[in-house]
């Protein structure tokens, strides 16, 4: 009794904690404050509290329930979110001089998921539900674990990229309109889409086309350390899911529709990774690949329990 | 070598990055760096650039950075880099010579690798949403020709491209051997190579070079071995060879890459193996039963050959359950007992799912459950063995259900006691109306009385549904998957170089990194930091080592 109540006040308190931070965030976009330090420091805490409540969110469940937290949709989200506040701490704790732009990508989305999580939709998964016997393995715990914190940095690094493209597009959309009157406008278009950081660097003597230069270039690196990081627990999360399907089911690969569309996740990192090789198509075109990844990921993650069907099934649920 | 501008204070020659060299239209800031060298030496503006030839690709798909040195003098002939290819012996000759160089190259190309991955992750995208291995009727149905999808799909397309079995159709193999294919070609053509160049100790002799490096710094009063000193402390291989330094960390990160690809490679194969190779079957066995595994394992592919462990037999001593406490299964075993040709036991195990018998290269796998009888007393009398029958399943939830003819057997309309049952825990009895008559649990030996029959649960016979395999590929898939996982662990590593230029008594640093771009200016000021300053008084050597 005393953990379900132990549990119920932690995630409250870890959404009340992250809904705080968002304001906080929100008000100094909005209303420009960005001087006052005294608020990112907050907000800096607040994102550690939220952190250590999730964390106690799920060892309270673990200990009441007696397995890993990682059963079924419910778990597997406030897992999720517990990812992304990782990944937001991890950032924190390395890079403290800077001001860290990350925490305007991972603060939302901690409580979004959070939020879905224990909004009304999914009532009936609150309680820890039984483990079925194909569940009850060791490999539970690596497999599951590893896929849902590589969704979390796949999905950070697409959000990085995606907040890139919408920089780029909407200088290309101030430069055509300041051309108005150059003739070859929509040549314009291609010859600043292959060479975007070229045509920025042309105007870095203004000061601030040169932050946003800069903004760019950081949330590019930023956006492509993280995707690598989110590959290789996603690479790892597949392969050990394959090894676990071998000992379970009798065969490595089934076609599964998760198991799929894990795979074409998987596959469009790869090409993501491909198209940095070639400097030609850097910059914005592996951003758009990224955003094609951010929808995959989505589907592979939601859109497939949604179909109830194949060896996933414990996944899946329906809105009622 | 491509540049970039970097944020640095030194005053920069201004070069775009560019694929072909295009007068650039706004450098009116076009400061041409002056060497600050005593010799009398020609002005030199280094331009680099990659040429594309029109012919495309001369040299196996690489691209070789051509360098144009504008001098006041006469262009020295460098034929070093512009390579003639040999004449072959026989222009015949010299075409099937050429043959296959060209199919690497085409094999090779990039943008072609990009676009295979697009359409196997577009063909398995199709494959999840069409649904697999229906009957033909199915596909008329769902995909009529007089309502097309997206006014051309119909069930012509599905069932002709074989999108029906679409990860067994000819295009879906197809694309994926011609993704191995590419992966083989980029491996030769391209990353090994890479190696090659990579492993070399590239010792840049001038400043600006160094200066045009992505992160280049000065140190004044300061000599290039203390660098080395620090840069060793910090894990750096460092290389000196007199004013110039050379130091690199994580190598591995540049050889990691082409493990992934043939870790990829070593994955296809096992698959191939696995696919063509392998025994598959299964069956349905009541407790106290046996087969053959021969009888059951049927082959998938061309290249399945039975082995000696097929004659084995299996007997299933006892089918049984666990339970929680709310009623629901928890774990499903079977104790099973091997005998072989000439009846001696060579193996018993306690199978459960998760936990499957392995034995001469056959694996067994508990993956169902299923009721096989009822044992029952009747009126002192027995015992009988009823059949169960599976009722309608919901999912996973399972119903069996048998009957117990009462009175006039012979009769259409017989009545009696009808038995249901979810596990083998409790049995449901109902009377001759169907009203509820009452639970019993097999083990209790309670008797019921129903309509005037006594009736006693003795037992609930359960069969187990047992998977058998046999995959010769599955020791190289593994490999394969290790392997996968170890090196894309190492490709996360950051291939570091720094060179360094002593300069009378200023020290020019400069590095480049392929991945962690965005901490190494970091970590490089924290190096710089370390290296102490040399006061004016304990300089003893003549400034004669000046780059050039």
């Amino acid at each position: 009794m005393i953990f379900s109540t132990l549990e119920h006040i932690l995630t409250h308190i870890s959404f009340s904690v992250v809904s705080i931070v968002i304001t906080i965030h929100f008000l100094t976009l909005f209303l420009l404050v960005d001087e006052v330090v005294g608020l990112y420091d907050s907000s800096e805490k607040g994102m550690i509290v939220t952190f250590f409540c999730i964390t106690g969110l799920l060892v309270t469940r673990w200990i009441y329930s007696g397995h890993f937290p990682l059963s079924d949709l419910y778990e597997s989200l406030i897992f999720l979110s517990w990812g992304f506040s990782l990944i937001h701490m991890v950032s924190y704790l390395k890079f403290k001089k800077h001001k860290n732009n990350l925490s305007a990508i991972t603060a939302p989305s901690a409580i979004f998921t959070q939020g879905f999580a224990t909004s009304g939709l999914l009532t009936k998964m609150h309680q820890s539900a039984i483990l079925a016997p194909a569940l009850q393995s060791q490999w539970l715990m690596m497999h599951v674990s590893m896929m849902v914190l590589g969704y979390a940095a796949l999905l950070c690094g697409s959000l990085l990229s995606v907040a890139l493209l919408v920089i780029t597009i909407r200088k290309a959309i101030k430069i055509i309109g300041e051309n108005n009157n150059f003739a070859f406008s929509f040549g314009k278009i291609q010859y600043m889409n292959e060479r975007s950081n070229v045509l920025l660097n042309t105007y870095f003597l203004s000061s601030k086309n040169y932050y946003r230069y800069q903004l760019t270039q950081q949330l590019d690196r930023w956006s492509y350390r993280i995707i690598s990081l989110g590959f290789i627990f996603l690479t790892i999360g597949i392969l050990s899911g394959a090894v676990w399907a071998n000992e379970a089911w009798g065969s490595y690969w089934n076609w599964d529709p998760k198991e799929t569309w894990a795979f074409i996740t998987w596959t469009i990192f790869a090409i993501y990774f491909h198209t940095r090789t070639n400097t030609n198509l850097e910059g914005v075109n592996s951003a758009l690949v990224v955003s094609m990844g951010f929808l995959i990921i989505w589907i592979c993650y939601f859109g497939v329990n949604l179909l109830g069907i194949g060896l996933h099934s414990y996944g899946s649920f329906t809105l009622n | 070598m491509e540049t970039l501008l970097n944020p640095s204070k030194t005053p920069n020659l201004f070069i775009p990055k560019t694929h072909l060299f295009k007068p650039y239209f706004l450098h009116s800031n076009f400061n041409p760096q002056p060497h600050s060298s005593f010799n009398r030496r020609p002005l030199s503006i280094t331009i680099t650039c990659k040429v594309k030839t029109s012919q495309g690709r001369k040299n196996d798909g690489k691209n070789i950075s051509k360098k144009i040195v504008l001098t006041d003098s006469a262009p020295e002939l460098s034929n070093e880099e512009i390579k003639a290819k040999p004449k072959g012996g026989g222009k015949a000759w010299g075409v099937i010579k050429k043959f296959p160089k060209r199919v690497l190259a085409i094999l090779s190309n990039l943008p072609l690798a990009i676009g295979e991955m697009f359409t196997v992750a577009g063909l398995m995208a199709l494959g999840t949403a069409i649904d697999q291995g229906e009957s033909p009727e199915y596909y008329f149905q769902k995909y009529p020709e007089e309502n097309p999808i997206f006014g051309f799909f119909t069930w012509r397309w599905v069932l002709t491209l074989g999108f029906d079995h679409m990860f067994s159709s000819p295009v879906f193999l197809g694309t994926l051997i011609l993704l191995g294919t590419s992966l083989m070609a980029c491996t030769y053509t391209t990353q090994i190579p890479l190696v090659k160049v990579a492993r070399r100790w590239s010792f840049l002799q001038s400043a600006d070079s160094i200066r045009k490096q992505e992160f280049s710094d000065t140190l004044p009063q300061a000599s290039v071995s203390d660098l080395g000193v620090i840069l060793m402390g910090a894990g750096y291989e460092v290389f000196l060879k007199g004013p110039s330094l050379y130091a690199f960390k994580g190598l591995a990160g540049r050889f990691a890459p082409i493990g992934v690809h043939l870790a990829m490679l070593l994955i296809m194969a096992g698959g191939t193996l696995s696919a063509t190779g392998s025994f598959r079957g299964s069956v349905t066995v009541p407790q106290g039963l046996n087969f053959v595994m021969g009888d059951v394992l049927g082959p998938t592919g061309f290249l399945s050959t039975p082995t000696e462990a097929f004659n084995t037999e299996v007997h299933v001593n006892k089918f049984y359950m666990d339970y929680y406490d709310s009623g629901e299964v928890s774990q499903f075993h079977t104790d099973l007992s091997l005998f072989d040709m000439n009846g001696k036991e060579v193996m018993r195990k306690t199978l459960s799912v998760n936990d499957p018998l392995r034995y001469g290269g056959i694996t067994i796998y508990q993956t169902d459950w299923s009721f096989s009888a009822l044992q029952i007393l009747k009126d002192g009398e027995g015992p009988f063995n009823l059949a169960m029958a599976p009722l309608t399943i919901n999912g996973d939830k399972k119903l069996f259900g048998t009957f117990l003819p009462v009175g006039d057997t012979d009769s259409s309309n017989v009545k009696g006691i009808s038995m249901l049952a979810r596990d083998l825990q409790s049995i449901v009895l109902y009377d001759k109306q169907g009203k509820f008559a009452g639970v019993r649990r097999p083990n209790s030996k309670l008797p019921i009385e129903i309509d005037g029959t006594k009736i006693v649960i003795v037992d609930a016979i359960g069969s187990s549904g047992l998977d058998l395999k046999t995959d010769p590929g599955v020791p190289a898939v593994y490999a394969g998957f290790g392997a996968l996982m170890l090196t894309t662990c190492i490709s996360y590593l950051s291939h570091a170089q720094i060179w360094a230029l002593q300069d009378g008594t200023t020290v020019i640093v400069g590095g480049k990194t392929n991945r962690a771009k965005a901490e190494f200016p970091d970590e490089m000021n924290r190096l710089l930091d370390q290296v102490p300053e040399i006061v004016e008084s304990s300089i003893s050597k003549k400034p004669d080592n000046i780059g050039g």
